[in-house]
């Protein structure tokens, strides 16, 4: 499946998307990006208590916010596109 | 009076006379000031009907009782006439430098009546004013005119100008200032240029006095703190500007493509993005007065056909020249935003009605003579020649410079506009978010996004999180949306503050600049009643109703998580009436009226 980063993202993990394998649900693959990327991504992606999923951050599986799916355990499969951003906003 | 100077000028372009007035002090209470107060001063001197480049129009600048001062990005300032291209009240807002140094001048506002035979430019040096013959600078580009002015006047003036577009009566010109700072929309420009004005240069040395300045410090530097917190309001901006929208809509299934017509995912959108903005053209990041946010871009094409240098482009010019035109080639993109500033045009309109030409050319509807080349989405040169042709007012940029809605008329398919009451709707698709499609409809300025923006928390999250494929819930967190946003418009700060800030922070600010013990509620109610007035004067001035293209009604997203939707504007439109206080037709009651104290209109 593809995992596109977008805005300062892109800075921390060097790459605009990438490839990997699908993960079970939104969480696991989050955990993945983390572990993959590093410290600065895993403070971004999660809660200080790595309990939930980082209030700024904002996670859309084919398009839709993960809000108006079903959060974190919002199944996953390989033809999946999920578009990872930070809060942004302009206008 | 506390965070005001007290002082209108009224100048008759015609008698060539300028007098100076009190500040009305019960309206500037009620209407709280800027596009409130500018809107209560026409309404009230200027007949609805009024056709809006003939001398009876009145061009009405208004500061508000924050701007100039400490209080949050309070650098913005407000220009009302009843807008050329909708036959709306027109009211439009800009930042940059001009609305403080008018204040510290000793003006509040400028009202500019009748016309002048000859160009003329007002001249402001603190108390010395005069009306100033422009002859020499009429035909100049509005970076030529400051530049000029600024020679002539001296380096510390702060100009507010038209370019040839405005002299020429294009329907979208706009009244810039600062070179790169524009009151954009509805075509302001053409009503200053109808009077023969060609700028108004000022110089002011004054200050002002607020009403409790210890609370006014803690207000404002726990606003500032709230800011600098968010982040969005803090880093967010600053990074990667507002062009930073294009991916997350366009991943979202929201960025109209091609005139509406493709849907709402383009492809190429990253190439056209703020990163890529970032990467290949940013030179550094600037702010306007007093502000923290530091959202706009200093930008450079080094090299190739459209080597080019300016500021911008905005997330709506990005996308108006880009996805809506089918245009990926950023630095095509920036190269004819940077024309716009440099003639004094609405990119938004300008590119929305090239991308309409596009889709009536590709049918075969506009000859291809008339344009000078077979006119096709995707045309990166397009866009530069063609926004330069409208500057110049050459060849079919004559035709363009009427709008989008004019010229599908002229072809016989107006329903190809992409407007609403004439103005071309930015770059959020009404199908994927419900509520923008409500802001659209309602607008009381036609399609706009800054009227009410709905985007926030449909896509972004912010303050709250909403689902934008629903439409419950969308009416009330609408009506909440445009009265705030007519407050914060009225009191001088940016709209960009709502990213950190809300009412209680924004109403802190105001009450203590202007020492007034009102409620945050009761704050509030002062933007409802300048939305009301804003409505008023749009019935009587016979606009057409709310509604949308009939594009968006009836022509389905082809994709995304959109995939299938129209915007279902009526299921949302009878309720937002009804919270509005308004008969089933819009129209506001006596009822509500009298609630507002707006009886009287």
């Amino acid at each position: 499946m593809k995992v596109k980063f977008f805005a300062t993202y892109r800075g921390l993990t060097g790459c605009s998307e990438t490839d990997v394998p699908a993960p079970s649900d939104v969480w696991a693959l989050l955990t993945y990006v983390a572990d993959r990327y590093g410290e600065a991504m895993r403070a971004k992606l999660f809660t200080p208590d790595g309990k939930d999923i980082g209030a700024d951050a904002i996670v859309l599986v084919n398009g839709r916010n993960i809000q108006y799916l079903k959060g974190k355990e919002t199944a996953l499969s390989e033809t999946d596109v999920v578009s990872l951003f930070p809060m942004v906003a302009g206008g | 009076m506390n965070a005001w100077v007290g002082t209108i000028l009224r100048v008759d372009l015609a008698a060539k006379t300028i007098k100076k007035e009190p500040l009305n002090s019960k309206d500037a209470h009620a209407y709280v000031g800027a596009r409130g107060l500018g809107t209560k001063y026409f309404c009230d001197e200027v007949d609805p009907k009024v056709e809006p480049l003939s001398p009876e129009n009145k061009l009405i600048y208004t500061t508000g009782p924050l701007t100039g001062t400490a209080a949050s990005s309070a650098g913005r300032f407000e220009v009302v006439a009843k807008a050329p291209l909708t036959g709306t009240i027109g009211a439009a807002n800009s930042g940059g430098y001009f609305g403080p140094e008018l204040k510290y001048a000793g003006y509040d506002g400028i009202i500019f009546e009748n016309a002048s035979e000859s160009p003329v430019y007002l001249y402001i040096n603190d108390d010395k004013v005069e009306i100033r013959d422009a002859s020499s600078i009429w035909g100049k580009t509005v970076f030529e005119t400051t530049d000029l002015l600024n020679r002539d006047c001296g380096e510390s003036f702060k100009i507010s100008c038209i370019g040839p577009p405005g002299e020429n009566g294009c329907f979208f010109s706009g009244i810039m200032n600062d070179k790169h700072r524009a009151a954009g929309r509805g075509g302001l420009g053409a009503v200053m240029g109808s009077k023969k004005l060609k700028a108004v240069a000022v110089r002011g040395t004054g200050s002002i006095t607020v009403a409790r300045p210890e609370k006014f410090l803690d207000a404002l530097t726990d606003a500032r703190k709230k800011l600098k917190a968010h982040p969005v309001g803090g880093a967010g901006l600053a990074a990667l500007g507002t062009q930073v929208l294009v991916n997350i809509i366009n991943e979202s299934g929201g960025l109209p493509t091609r005139n509406w017509r493709d849907g709402a995912y383009f492809p190429e959108a990253d190439a056209t993005g703020g990163e890529a903005l970032a990467d290949k053209y940013l030179v550094k990041n600037k702010g306007c007065f007093g502000c923290s946010i530091d959202c706009a871009r200093v930008t450079r094409v080094p090299d190739g056909p459209f080597k080019s240098s300016g500021e911008g482009p905005e997330y709506e010019a990005g996308w108006s020249y880009g996805a809506d035109c089918g245009v990926s080639d950023l630095a095509a993109i920036c190269k004819a935003n940077f024309l716009c500033n440099e003639y004094g045009m609405d990119p938004i309109t300008l590119g929305a009605t090239i991308a309409c030409a596009m889709e009536l050319s590709e049918m075969g509807v506009i000859p291809e003579e008339e344009i000078g080349f077979p006119l096709r989405f995707g045309d990166a040169h397009a866009i530069v020649s063609l926004t330069e042709a409208t500057g110049k007012n050459e060849g079919f940029g004559q035709i363009l410079a009427l709008g989008s809605y004019r010229l599908a008329e002229k072809y016989g398919h107006p329903e190809l506009s992409m407007s609403v009451k004439k103005q071309e709707m930015p770059a959020y698709d009404g199908r994927a978010l419900q509520g923008m499609a409500l802001e659209y409809a309602t607008s009381n300025r036609g399609g706009c996004h800054v009227r009410g923006y709905l985007t926030s928390p449909e896509i972004l999250g912010v303050p709250l999180k909403v689902d934008p494929l629903v439409t419950e819930g969308k009416a009330g967190l609408l009506k909440l949306f445009q009265d705030l946003t007519a407050l914060i418009d009225s009191s001088g700060l940016c709209l960009f503050t709502t990213f950190g800030l809300g009412l209680p922070e924004i109403a802190a600010q105001y009450r203590e600049a202007v020492g007034t013990d009102e409620t945050d509620e009761e704050i509030l109610l002062k933007g409802e009643r300048v939305w009301n007035l804003e409505k008023h004067f749009n019935i009587a001035a016979g606009v057409e109703k709310d509604t949308l293209p009939p594009r968006l009604l009836r022509e389905k997203l082809p994709g995304g998580p959109a995939a299938g939707k129209v915007a279902e504007l009526y299921a949302m439109l009878g309720e937002y009436y009804q919270l509005r206080g308004w008969d089933p037709e819009g129209i506001p009651t006596h009822e509500k009226k009298s609630e507002l104290g707006i009886a009287y209109a």
